[in-house]
């Protein structure tokens, strides 16, 4: 399969960052079945990393979120009640406590200007199942392979 | 310090960056299932789902009535709008039915959105917001049809099929429970249905293969009562009618996506239920298919299956049953109104679901031949492997889920009708689990096609009077005690007719289409037809020749100057 160089860099073949491209991490979880994660927004690249987030199930995800660019962003957060803002002044920290049942995956991105176009858009992904009590009563099913 | 990061504090609710007011006055508090029962003796609000258990969508309101209907306007709009990157991007629309209480509405959208509105005026008092994976499996778009309230709560179901149950005054979450598998490609758009200590919900996923249910929870805790599945096991009722040595049972479809109408003195609850999957290819389901394309009397405290009548046995067009069971009394009959996508209008004896008389309500029916007492013989259906087949009505049905009404003045129904076909060719797939499984490609008809609004008397099954239009008509519709019926046409106008005559009386254009449940309601004495404009969902299925309309995302609520 082709790559093309160039799309995972500002101001590339692109204008912006191709979507989806970026780094993978993990939410830590704790004793007490609380997620916890640091999500950061580097110098000049208009992202955030990692791009994409695994929780390993639903459940409550405590964020860290940094800005270590020389401009302003913010985060739209999606949550089970009402989606979470938080505006990132340049070289700033804060916090979200979000609630994602999953499984699935959520997109978040900083609504200022174009910075979602540009490559400031994230995944949160939610693995695992559904509780048992809410699966059909049917036996295992052909899953796709590819 | 210079290298110490900013402190920019902890993420907040997106509302409060809003003129939300933050709360609701408790109107929800005194909804007891007493009051439920005789909604329409509260003809200022609309209690529940279709206004009352009986699903005749019928307001006794008579302050706009056909003598001063031209002088309606929009009194409010609310906008809701789209952001950031969610699921169902391009098909989103708004297809709920507002509840009003005591002045106060609550109105679900679409990606989990609620609303609580002042009625009078349309501010905003509070919102909640479910977040819903980007990736979950949608048939037909993403959309919620409404909600229910009861007893201080209110109750939505999600796209990722959970029910939630809300404080009213302030939208926060008080219970949540998951009844759908999303990794198998269940979601949820029904609008719940409050009766006794329970809320009733199903499940949508119709076209994954799932096997459809319906749900009971306790009103209060969330506790699980109840779940009838539509499809049976081998050995149970029904399972005779899907093959004795294979696994079609398992991936059947049959889902409950509708909200079902409720007769409290049989203490029965009237599904629609879905169509049986692979939609278009019978051959790896032979047999009728129970209880598939039927409308299933259920009872409401045990959820067990009492009576049925299947509509369309061993389906091979798509052709959902799952719009409403209108029930009314005729003559000292009890009586249940039901007008399928296959084109017929059935009036059933709701007592056990027998067939009191049949008749066609579409002008093009030639999938197949239906009697008198609802028998069928299918004529014209995909059948060989690659072979293009042509049929009316198409998979959108002559009446899509969009709901007729009914008058008690009149004692006529009033439906709203689509008149296109679709071409299906027959492609054999394997199942595997969360993936489409129709079993054909299928085509609707772009240019060729009709809509109207029609009355038709439920005693002889004629039509009383027809209003066309040169494209489908697919929004539900309200009747009124002051002689209308209102609906609204998918290029966004919003009309009102004659509930005698079928005149167009009035109409205003809300600026994208219709596909949604009108409402009636009274604040201080002046009464409010309330409608959500946002045209979407599954409109290359319905509608593929305003696929290209923009979707608008707003309510209207109109009444009468001072």
């Amino acid at each position: 399969m082709a790559d093309v160089p160039g799309l995972d860099k500002q101001n590339g073949v692109t204008l912006g960052r191709i979507l989806g491209r970026t780094t993978v991490g993990e939410a830590e979880e704790g004793s007490g079945g609380k997620m916890t994660a640091t999500i950061r927004i580097p110098e000049d690249e208009l992202v955030y990393e990692p791009g994409v987030l695994v929780m390993p199930h639903g459940g409550i995800l405590e964020l860290t979120l940094i800005n270590d660019d020389k401009n302003t962003h913010c985060a739209v957060l999606p949550s089970n009640g009402d989606t979470q803002f938080i505006w990132l002044v340049n070289h700033s920290k804060g916090t979200a406590t979000l609630e994602l049942d999953g499984p699935g995956y959520y997109w978040y991105g900083s609504t200022t200007g174009n910075d979602e176009g540009r490559g400031l858009t994230g995944a949160i992904v939610v693995g695992g199942q559904v509780p048992d009590e809410a699966k059909l009563d049917r036996p295992p099913q052909p899953q796709p392979d590819v | 310090m210079a290298n110490e990061y900013v402190d920019a504090g902890t993420a907040m609710r997106y509302q409060d960056l809003s003129a939300d007011a933050g709360s609701a006055p408790p109107v929800t508090k005194g909804v007891t299932y007493d009051r439920l029962l005789n909604a329409r003796d509260e003809p200022q609000n609309w209690l529940t789902y279709y206004g009352a258990y009986d699903g005749q969508r019928y307001s006794p309101l008579d302050q706009i009535n056909a003598s001063n209907v031209d002088k309606l306007k929009p009194e409010w709009v609310y906008q809701v709008g789209s952001m950031g990157l969610h699921s169902g991007a391009s098909t989103y629309a708004w297809e709920a039915s507002p509840i009003v209480v005591d002045g106060i509405m609550f109105v679900s959208a679409w990606d989990g959105m609620l609303f609580a509105l002042d009625a009078q005026t349309g501010s905003e008092l509070w919102r909640y917001k479910h977040a819903s994976p980007f990736d979950v499996s949608l048939c037909c778009g993403n959309v919620n049809r409404g909600v229910a309230v009861a007893e201080g709560l209110v109750f939505m179901t999600t796209l990722n099929a959970h029910i939630i149950a809300l404080d009213a005054e302030t939208g926060n979450k008080v219970w949540d429970k998951t009844y759908g598998d999303v990794r198998a490609g269940e979601s949820a758009t029904v609008a719940p249905l409050v009766v006794k200590d329970m809320v009733i919900v199903g499940s949508s996923g119709g076209e994954f293969g799932v096997r459809g249910h319906t749900d009971a929870f306790k009103r209060e805790t969330g506790e699980h009562v109840w779940r009838c599945y539509m499809i049976p096991k081998p050995g149970e009722p029904g399972s005779d009618t899907w093959p004795a040595d294979g696994e079609a049972w398992q991936r059947g479809g049959a889902n409950c996506w509708i909200t079902p109408t409720y007769d409290p003195g049989l203490n029965l609850l009237y599904y629609g239920t879905g169509n049986p999957c692979p939609d278009f290819d019978g051959g790896v389901r032979e047999g009728d298919n129970l209880y598939t394309d039927s409308g299933v009397a259920v009872d409401a405290d045990t959820g067990e299956i009492k009576a049925h009548f299947q509509y369309t046995p061993h389906d091979l067009w798509d052709y959902d049953s799952v719009m409403e069971h209108i029930l009314f009394d005729l003559d000292g009959q009890k009586l249940a109104a039901h007008f399928d996508k296959n084109g017929f209008m059935y009036i059933l004896d709701r007592t056990d679901m027998s067939a009191v008389r049949v008749a066609p309500f579409v002008d093009r029916i030639d999938w197949g031949e239906v009697d008198e007492m609802g028998n069928v013989t299918a004529k014209v259906y995909p059948d060989k492997e690659g072979d293009p087949v042509h049929f009316w009505p198409g998979p959108a049905g002559a009446k899509e889920w969009t709901h007729a009404c009914y008058s008690p003045k009149t004692e006529l129904l009033y439906v709203p009708v689509q008149d296109v076909g679709a071409t299906a060719t027959r492609r054999r797939r394997e199942f595997k689990e969360s993936i489409p499984y129709w079993g054909a490609g299928v085509a609707v008809d772009g240019d060729d096609q009709a809509g109207y609004v029609s009355a038709y008397d439920p005693r002889t099954g004629q039509e009383r009077w027809r209003w066309t239009n040169d494209i489908c008509m697919c929004s539900s519709l309200l009747a009124t005690g002051g002689g209308l019926v209102f609906g609204g046409e998918p290029t966004g106008e919003f009309n009102a007719y004659d509930d005698s005559s079928g005149d167009l009386l009035w109409h205003f254009q809300c600026g994208s289409g219709h596909h949604s449940s009108p409402s009636s309601y009274s604040v201080d004495g002046k009464q409010y037809v309330v409608a959500p404009a946002g045209w979407g969902g599954w409109a290359e299925g319905f509608l593929p020749k305003m696929l290209g309309s923009s979707h608008g995302s707003a309510l209207f609520a109109f009444a009468l100057p001072d």
